[in-house]
């Protein structure tokens, strides 16, 4: 079998085309813009560092910086620990497992206005959760009006949501765990918790750092959540905003400024591309190990 | 001048995917002129009018290529979600649709970006025939030139609950009258646990309040009357006379909680009424309706229009079509369907708008209709989405004592006029 040498690229073209209009493109553009005082109306004139400066001194930006921060550091060791517990339990053969199966992946294919509608009326002030609360004899918990509590809602909601989409990755690696390394370990004596620390964690290490890697990216990117908790406003005086939202909300309609909105994204592209380097650089290094 | 021939270049590119793929695009202005013939085919988009609204504009469509043989009107319907971003995205690609229905604050900033045409220049018969306020809506402030038909208006009284008026001991039968009241009676409400309001004050809020808005090209709202309108805020707030939700609630948000029962108190139209009729019939049972409170004498009023932009290469008969939708008769037809009002100097003298019949609507409606004469479109067309964002934002922060009035409103006008430039 022999092929002109321009044959392989032809199956390319339609995908790299759709990647240079889509993705490359705009990308260039962005870093373009971040440079200028470009708005959505036209005009966008060089103004070199501007934006950065600017950026430098506007707390709005150093809430949103450490808002998603904060979202990443507090969501990635739930969504790495907690879908793997859960891969365990729905790893066995049992009658009815599918709908425990089914039950934890419905979060992932829900809209996720639907699942951030949902939750708002259950979080509300007049809610379900606190009206159980007031009922059993407790004050109505401010979830969605406190800056920091709509904080940890979302952080909530992020992780309710990802359990299912981390869990069938999990479900993956399981089915890899050599048996005979657990049979091995059985005849040792070692116990289902023992068995659990010393054979799947180690076998499933990659997976970690994996799944570790995309939820610190989506942590940090959060803005669906926080967004629709919190009205499209980032909590009371906007102290819950996030990266994205800000961007979103800088850049936004007519008036938008897009020369900031652009520098805001390349910057949180540089904190991404770091965090993404990182995580190789463990993963390799679990790799000499 | 190289540099910025590549960055034309750049985002002329056809980009979807970010905030930045817009930006730096050069309009392309149309040739056609607004005397030329009306004729040919031109793309009217409305804001999410279909499907409740689709005989009424197709039979408009219809009456207007009738009286103007040759022309043809595609009508394209938007939804209210993402409405404008599509503008923005047309509009920074030079291809807005032909006639264009804008509320003020949309056609603003389009109209300095110099993308609509003046009607003033266009068409200098065409203002008589409608409500000076309304066509005043459609100008830039200082600058002159009315960039919008006037379309539908609306304005509404108070609606107050009855049944948690009387709850936290007070007359059902006397709401606030005014500013003073709000305060006195919020604050008895608050006693027993019931919020009045649902939302901090609005930028229009502070023109009913009688607050210098704008002035001299800049934001002037954190002047002393506006400090002490805050301050009534401030101590509503601390008082529980405003839900939790206030801080970060919008006009559609506050109207929930309201059809909830959640509030005391909201303002409305006879739209709202025609809702409450339907969705929340317990709270109809026990609705109470009064006049909107003011200091200037002039209740609030809200406004649509349609534009027609520069790129449209059908001008006069996008302009022609633009009056025709918006002239007396089509408007009257529409403010029957829809619980909304004409903007044309004569339209609100229909008997529609001018008898009772006995019913809340039509009770609400007359008041409203006399209200509309005199009413002003407070909301300042320059103050824009991100604007409204800085002043929710300053304050909540005022409410939540992390900053004075004062403070926080000088914050809100500061950046609101770091915006404007």
């Amino acid at each position: 079998m022999t092929h002109r040498p321009y044959t392989p690229w032809l199956f390319l073209l339609p995908g790299l085309a759709v990647c240079l209009m889509f993705t490359i493109f705009p990308f260039l553009n962005m870093i373009v813009l971040a440079f200028t005082d470009a708005s959505a109306l036209g005009g966008g004139q060089f103004t070199g560092a501007d934006n950065f400066v600017r950026m430098a001194q506007d707390p709005k930006f150093w809430v949103a910086a450490r808002n998603s921060l904060l979202y990443m550091v507090c969501v990635v060791p739930p969504l790495v620990l907690l879908p793997l517990l859960i891969a365990v339990l729905a790893q066995k053969i049992v009658p009815g497992i599918g709908i425990f199966r089914t039950a934890f992946f419905t979060p992932v294919i829900a809209s996720a206005v639907v699942v951030g509608l949902i939750w708002t009326w259950l979080l509300d002030s007049r809610g379900l959760v606190n009206s159980v609360v007031e009922a059993l004899g407790g004050t109505r918990i401010p979830f969605l009006t406190d800056s920091t509590l709509l904080l940890i809602s979302s952080m909530v909601v992020t992780v309710w949501r990802g359990l299912g989409y981390y869990m069938v990755i999990y479900l993956a690696a399981l089915a890899n765990v050599p048996k005979d390394l657990h049979e091995a370990a059985m005849v040792d004596g070692a116990g289902p918790v023992r068995r659990f620390w010393s054979v799947t964690v180690p076998a499933l290490r990659p997976t970690m750092v994996l799944i570790a890697a995309l939820s610190a990216v989506n942590g940090f990117r959060v803005f669906s959540e926080i967004y629709l908790l919190s009205g499209g406003t980032g909590g009371p005086g906007g102290a819950s905003t996030t990266m994205v939202m800000l961007i979103q909300s800088v850049g936004r309609g007519l008036t938008g400024e897009v020369g900031y909105a652009s520098a805001l994204s390349f910057v949180l592209f540089v904190i991404l591309l770091g965090l993404l380097l990182i995580t190789l650089k463990l993963n390799r290094r679990e790799d000499q190990l | 001048m190289k540099r910025r021939t590549f960055l034309a270049g750049l985002a002329a590119l056809p980009i979807t995917s970010s905030v930045a793929g817009c930006g730096l695009s050069s309009n392309t202005a149309s040739n056609s002129s607004a005397s030329g013939q009306v004729t040919g085919e031109i793309t009217f988009q409305t804001w999410s009018l279909k499907p409740k609204y689709t005989d009424y504009v197709n039979g408009v469509i219809d009456a207007f290529q009738k009286q103007h043989q040759g022309t043809a009107v595609k009508w394209v319907d938007q939804p209210a979600d993402g409405y404008l971003a599509k503008v923005m995205a047309d509009a920074s690609a030079g291809s807005l649709p032909d006639v264009i229905n804008v509320p003020p604050d949309l056609s603003f900033p389009l109209a300095r970006a110099g993308q609509l045409v003046n009607l003033d220049e266009s068409l200098k018969d065409a203002k008589p025939e409608y409500l000076e306020n309304a066509w005043q809506a459609f100008e830039i402030p200082g600058k002159g030139g009315c960039y919008g038909f006037p379309w539908y208006l609306n304005t509404g009284p108070i609606f107050y609950n009855k049944a948690l008026f009387q709850q936290a001991g007070l007359d059902p039968d006397k709401p606030p009258t005014n500013f003073k009241e709000l305060e006195q009676q919020a604050l008895q409400l608050a006693q027993k646990k019931v919020a009045m309001l649902g939302q901090t004050p609005s930028i229009a809020d502070f023109g009913l309040y009688g607050v210098k808005l704008f002035e001299n090209d800049k934001f002037t709202f954190n002047e002393p009357k506006g400090v002490e309108f805050v301050e009534t805020y401030k101590r509503m707030y601390d008082a529980g006379a405003l839900i939790p939700e206030a801080l970060t609630q919008n006009y559609t948000g506050a109207g929930a909680k309201f059809m909830a029962q959640q509030t005391a108190l909201s303002p409305g139209s006879a739209y709202d009424l025609g809702k409450f009729k339907t969705d929340a019939p317990s709270l109809y049972a026990n609705i109470g309706i009064t006049k909107p409170i003011t200091n200037t004498g002039s209740a609030n009023m809200f406004l649509h229009g349609v534009s027609v932009p520069k790129s449209s290469k059908n001008q006069a008969t996008a302009l022609a079509f633009g009056r025709f939708v918006t002239n007396a008769e089509n408007q009257v037809k529409f403010a029957k369907l829809a619980s909304i009002f004409p903007s044309t100097s004569k339209g609100g003298d229909d008997p529609y708008f001018t008898t009772e019949d006995g019913s809340d609507e039509a009770r609400v409606r007359v008041a409203a209709a006399k209200q509309l004469k005199t009413a002003v479109n407070y909301t300042p067309v320059q103050f824009s989405d991100q604007m409204r964002e800085a002043l929710l934002q300053q304050l909540a922060d005022a409410m939540l004592g992390k900053k004075s009035p004062k403070q926080a409103l000088d914050d809100a006008v500061n950046e609101c006029n770091r915006l404007l430039k």
